[in-house]
């Protein structure tokens, strides 16, 4: 899943480890992330739209456009 | 910002909790391996002795096994309460990774070992090779 982690985080000029403390989570799991190598759960995800201030499909795009009513 | 980013971190709870389950897994490991190779200087090769099938004496096998099952049951709760997301991923993969192991190879060798076919199963190879896959798959899943 893409997501814009990099960009926001830079955007803030705050380094992995940095924001891995403010998620309370490992560096790590900041890079796996912002790989698109593992997608966050829904609480952690959620802690990222409360982090950032922006709703959660504003961060993370899972490639499907269009409504879902449809 | 440069200065907070050189400025060196106090750890989360969280982080404090991780890391003192591991530290206690190490020691849990440490001090049974390091009785059980002092118990035996002539009779193992160094750091292979946890791995033999040799005699060991009542106390110290009941010893070590409340220590192995206390010990280290604290420290996997310890573990699981302070994971991350993340790091909690690469545990429950890595772990399905290593029953597939066992469940492939155990029965495969059991049944082999019952026609005459194969040597009787050595349960120890058997968890050894277990965890080696669980380790490179944890490593990999959390580090590539």
């Amino acid at each position: 899943m893409n997501n814009k982690l990099k960009v926001l985080r830079a955007m803030r000029n705050w380094s992995q480890a940095e924001l891995a403390d403010r998620l309370d989570v490992s560096r790590q799991a900041v890079n796996a992330i912002e790989t698109g190598k593992y997608d966050p759960s829904l609480p952690l995800a959620f802690k990222l739209a409360r982090l950032f201030e922006m709703p959660i499909e504003e961060i993370f795009d899972d490639g499907h456009e269009g409504n879902d009513d449809d | 910002m440069t200065e907070t980013r050189n400025m060196k971190r106090p750890m989360s709870p969280r982080r404090k909790r991780y890391t003192t389950g591991i530290i206690l897994a190490l020691l849990v490991g440490a001090v049974i391996g390091a009785v059980m190779q002092l118990g035996e200087p002539s009779n193992g090769t160094a750091g292979l002795v946890l791995l033999g099938d040799t005699p060991l004496t009542p106390g110290f096998a009941t010893g070590a096994a409340i220590l192995w099952t206390v010990g280290l049951a604290v420290c996997l709760v310890i573990y699981h309460r302070s994971v991350d997301d993340h790091e909690e991923h690469a545990y429950l993969w890595a772990g399905l990774a290593a029953w597939y192991t066992f469940t492939l190879s155990a029965p495969t060798w059991w049944v082999l070992h019952r026609a005459s076919l194969a040597p009787a199963p050595d349960v120890m190879l058997l968890f050894v090779g277990a965890l080696a896959v669980n380790v490179v798959v944890w490593l990999w899943l959390k580090y590539r």
